[in-house]
């Protein structure tokens, strides 16, 4: 049987989904984009730049989540006299890259057909 | 910068302690990387309102740190319907124990107010029940997740189909009316011709006194039952239907048995000369009001399920409403 339910027009609806939705993106962003050494906030500009912003709050946690599973290396270095935190992929990182990107692409192709 | 230094400080209360110095040395990083960066843009430092508007922007400190924590809770998702349910009825239970407490207290022939004052234990009661299960479904929730024991299940031993669509066919609802009017009609008339209802039994017992005073509840009684039928059967798809009726008249019921438990003499002898039939009323009268006190008892339980029914439909539409399901 065939009900409908009132969905309020709330713009919060809207902007829940698409993080909803970019929330998986990101962290195949991320991983991609640490292909090469890169530290927090220039990582944070150069997604941006891509169409991929993200804000400091989701970013910095979401980098040591993926290290605390192995799939980014870190390490403290100094640079324009200040201390930097650079993260880079892990051995791991790459081969785990590898297979989502291969995931994403075919969830992307199956959805071009659906959409 | 003292309000960077500040908003870091804030943030570092509330962060795991193992990473605290860690994190909050890449954080002022970052910070201090974006203030450079704006410096440069506009060739000055920033001012105390950009400043703010630059830390807004990362969200309130405990909202920060919060994000590197992992989610936690003490009853999660898995378990939290059946805490729920359980939480409902046992301060539903808890109610009805103190209700019934109230109730002998009032039959034990204490004052309206003594007997209500027992009720007013009823917060504080609550709070120990709302403490102890909270308790022990976090435990549960604990152990659980550490044992994997959501992972041992077995459709076999899932619960069998419960009826979907309690509602009444029109037919039912019809042979309810008539019956309903039936025994209104003969009720109403009972309580004026009282040998509609005693028969023969009229030479040795009547009616108190009570049931004279209360009759006009005994007419709202009998004009709200057949109206709440007859919405139902008027309106068939009035989904709520059956269990605002129990509600309502369970309510009216305990009304009309406050004044029945509380009255001096239910029965009377017919002839008040006769010993035998006084003592024969006085046993009528013990029987019955222990009758009374069980049938309000069971009033109580109906009033608070239909109470929680309704509360728990109105939560599965507000759910269904938020999931779209």
């Amino acid at each position: 049987m065939q009900h409908t339910v009132e969905i309020p027009t709330n713009p919060e609806v809207l902007e829940n989904l698409r993080l909803e939705l970019r929330r998986g993106c990101l962290i195949l962003a991320v991983l991609a984009e640490l292909r090469s050494e890169r530290y927090g906030y220039t990582l944070r500009k150069a997604l941006a730049e891509q169409g991929m912003e993200i804000d400091e709050g989701t970013l910095y946690p979401l980098l040591r989540r993926l290290e605390s599973q192995g799939l980014l290396v870190s390490e403290w270095r100094e640079e324009d006299k200040r201390n930097k935190r650079f993260y880079h992929l892990s051995a791991d990182g790459k081969l785990i890259l590898k297979q989502l990107a291969a995931e994403w692409k075919s969830i992307n192709a199956s959805l071009d057909g659906i959409l | 910068m003292e309000m960077i230094d500040r908003y870091l400080q804030a943030v570092r209360f509330a962060l795991p302690a193992a990473q605290r110095d860690d994190i909050i040395k890449e954080l002022r990083d970052s910070i201090l990387s974006q203030i450079e960066e704006q410096e440069a843009g506009l060739g000055r430092p920033l001012n105390e309102d950009e400043q703010v508007d630059l830390l807004k922007e990362l969200g309130s400190p405990m909202h920060l740190a919060s994000r590197y924590r992992k989610q936690q809770h003490m009853i999660g998702a898995t378990m939290f319907p059946i805490y729920w349910k359980v939480l409902k009825a046992s301060l539903g239970l808890a109610f009805l124990v103190l209700a019934a407490a109230s109730i002998a207290t009032a039959a034990a022939g204490k004052t309206f107010s003594e007997s209500l004052g027992v009720l007013s234990h009823y917060p504080s009661v609550a709070l120990m029940v709302f403490a102890w299960i909270t308790l022990v479904f976090s435990a549960l929730e604990f152990f659980g997740a550490r044992f994997h024991v959501s992972d041992r299940w077995d459709p076999r031993k899932l619960p069998p189909l419960a009826k979907t669509d309690p509602r009444k066919s029109q037919f039912e609802l019809i042979a309810q009316l008539v019956i309903q009017t039936v025994f209104g009609v003969w009720w109403l008339a009972g309580l004026h011709y009282q040998y509609l209802i005693f028969g023969p039994g009229i030479a040795f017992l009547r009616f108190g006194p009570v049931w004279h005073t209360i009759y006009w509840l005994f007419v709202v009684l009998v004009i709200v039952d057949l109206g709440l039928t007859g919405s139902r059967l008027v309106w068939p798809r009035w989904a709520l239907g059956g269990q605002v009726s129990r509600l309502v008249m369970s309510a009216l019921g305990l009304v009309v048995l406050y004044f029945l438990i509380n009255a001096p003499d239910l029965f009377v002898a017919a002839d008040a000369s006769t010993p035998q039939l006084q003592s024969l009323a006085r046993s009528i009268n013990y029987g019955v009001r222990l009758g009374l006190v069980a049938a309000a008892i069971v009033n109580i339980i109906n009033v608070v399920r239909e109470i929680l029914r309704l509360v728990g439909w109105r939560l599965g539409r507000i759910h269904q409403a938020t999931v779209g399901s």
